[in-house]
């Protein structure tokens, strides 16, 4: 089984609302896949029909080599970890009260959470109460009550939206060693930065249709600008073009001893998404 | 999948861990140890005054509270996560149920100390305490699940609890003889019947009628909250 998630020509419809049009992609083991794209592109619908939130209007939907309509819900939500948009805790109970609920839940051994909690760099906050803990440390309990119960498949939707730098810091961690462990990670955003920091293939997802599935660095070098950024003499930038010509203007500049920075002018996956989409994100 | 004993006592404990800090319910579980405090220092006593605390530990602990845990769950989000659990339907209602359950017989045990109430026949007594358990708990979740937020289930709720609760007193003040019958079907009714005929030794059969009553309360309450609850639970 290479692929765990196959989805042919996904629809949702909404009213007279089609959210998702023919949506196909497929999500092979092991890897983290990221589903691209801006608010209300149906990154969340798509989310929510895979984790059987949501029935779908038309098409086809795989996960483990069953079709996801046959599978029994209940068997089929231990064998994946959740983290919505929504996603809470009991502000009440402690960061530890919270988590050994779900350890009965998934019925893994309560020394599971002193593991995941690390993973998160939580562990020393274990009995702090809900409550009293940042939006970033809440968001990582609830990232480490999503692998409690190391699943197969993490679906991740928009996991560090309105996080600061040092807490979206530990959640990459924690994502790096949970892939690392085995477990494929479905993840949606709209930050392009954190798909090419974590992502091994992305789709771009645009009204309700993927416009392009590659990885980060296919894609970089499919829209690159064949173009070279050069810093010379005083500071002078200047814009050489890809090729024999440019070559021989880069090694005039080395040879006389001008040439300060060299810069390759490879677009960020954000850039490729306006190019293609016109778009901002 | 299973039953599994294990999901509904962790639902069960997370429950008792929140209700301990929970200053808004503990204070609300208070209010029928305070009437039955009341009625059991007042002089006159009428099989009315006996039962009327139990009613009120039934409409307030079984009832409202259970309305309350729900919709807080509901608009915490924190029910998503149970919903995305492997706990099933089923663990999931009894687990949340329990709590209310276990408060409301110990405020009923404790109402009846207060109140000086001699039980007359306990088995009969158990019974019909059981069954208003399992319909007032079924219209708590109901009345939770309707609800968005806590603060809208005082507002979807009080007209319900009005009614269970004050039922007696409200069929003797609005003059209407259709609003008192229908006074008259509900569980509240059916107990202080049960209640009245039990101290009195009636034979009659009206016990039997009023049990057969309760039953069907259950069977209704029970099948309206199970649909509620699996319409309600995941986005349309």
């Amino acid at each position: 089984m290479n692929n765990v998630i196959e989805v042919k020509n996904l629809t949702k419809v909404f009213g007279n609302k089609v959210v998702l049009k023919d949506v196909t992609f497929e999500v092979k083991k092991g890897e983290t896949f990221g589903f691209l794209g801006p608010s209300g592109s149906g990154k969340t619908t798509t989310i929510k029909i895979l984790t059987s939130q949501l029935i779908h209007t038309k098409g086809e939907v795989t996960i483990f080599d069953e079709s996801l309509q046959k599978k029994t819900t209940k068997d089929y939500l231990k064998k994946v970890g959740i983290l919505t948009d929504n996603s809470t805790l009991y502000e009440r109970l402690s960061v530890y009260q919270n988590l050994l609920l779900y350890c009965k839940l998934y019925e893994v051994s309560a020394s599971r959470i002193n593991e995941v909690l690390e993973d998160v760099n939580l562990l020393s906050d274990k009995k702090t109460i809900v409550q009293k803990l940042s939006k970033g440390m809440r968001q990582r309990v609830v990232l480490a009550r999503a692998f409690l119960h190391k699943p197969k498949i993490l679906f991740l939707d928009e996991p560090t939206s309105a996080l600061d730098p040092v807490n979206t810091k530990h959640i990459y961690k924690g994502l790096r060693k949970l892939n690392e462990q085995g477990t494929t990670i479905f993840l949606t955003t709209h930050d392009m930065v954190e798909a090419e920091e974590l992502c091994d293939r992305v789709a771009f997802l645009h009204q309700g249709e993927i416009k392009l599935l590659d990885t980060p660095k296919n894609l970089r070098l499919k829209f690159s600008r064949k173009s070279i950024s050069l810093i010379v003499g005083e500071g002078n930038s200047i814009t050489v073009k890809n090729d024999e010509q440019g070559a021989k203007q880069i090694s005039d500049y080395m040879k006389n001893g001008q040439l300060l920075s060299i810069h390759s002018n490879e677009p960020t996956l954000g850039d490729i998404f306006v190019q293609l989409t016109g778009s901002e994100l | 999948m299973t039953f599994s004993l294990r999901r509904v006592s962790a639902i069960l404990l997370k429950d008792w861990y929140d209700l301990l800090k929970n200053s808004y319910i503990l204070f609300t579980l208070a209010f029928p140890l305070l009437f039955a405090v009341w009625l059991g220092n007042m002089d006159v006593k009428s099989s009315y005054s006996f039962v009327f605390p139990i009613n009120l530990a039934l409409v307030i602990c079984g009832c409202f509270v259970q309305a309350a845990m729900v919709a807080e769950e509901k608009e915490k989000s924190t029910l998503r996560g149970l919903l995305l659990s492997p706990a099933t339907t089923l663990e999931i209602l009894i687990g949340k149920s329990a709590l209310s359950a276990i408060v409301t017989l110990v405020v009923i045990v404790a109402s009846i100390f207060l109140t000086g109430f001699k039980v007359p026949s306990l088995p009969l007594f158990s019974l019909s305490i059981l069954l208003c358990l399992i319909i007032y708990i079924a219209i708590g979740t109901l009345l939770g699940l309707l609800s968005r937020t806590v603060m809208e289930t005082a507002i979807i709720g009080m007209p319900v609890l009005t009614l269970l609760g004050m039922g007696s007193v409200l069929k003797e003040t609005i003059d209407n003889k259709i609003f008192a019958k229908v006074v008259d079907f509900l569980p509240s009714e059916q107990f202080n019947q049960i209640a009245m005929n039990i101290s009195q030794s009636d034979n009659s059969g009206n016990t039997g009628k009023s049990l057969l009553i309760l039953l069907v309360w259950v069977i209704v309450s029970l099948a309206i909250t199970v649909i509620t609850y699996n319409r309600r639970r995941f986005d349309k």
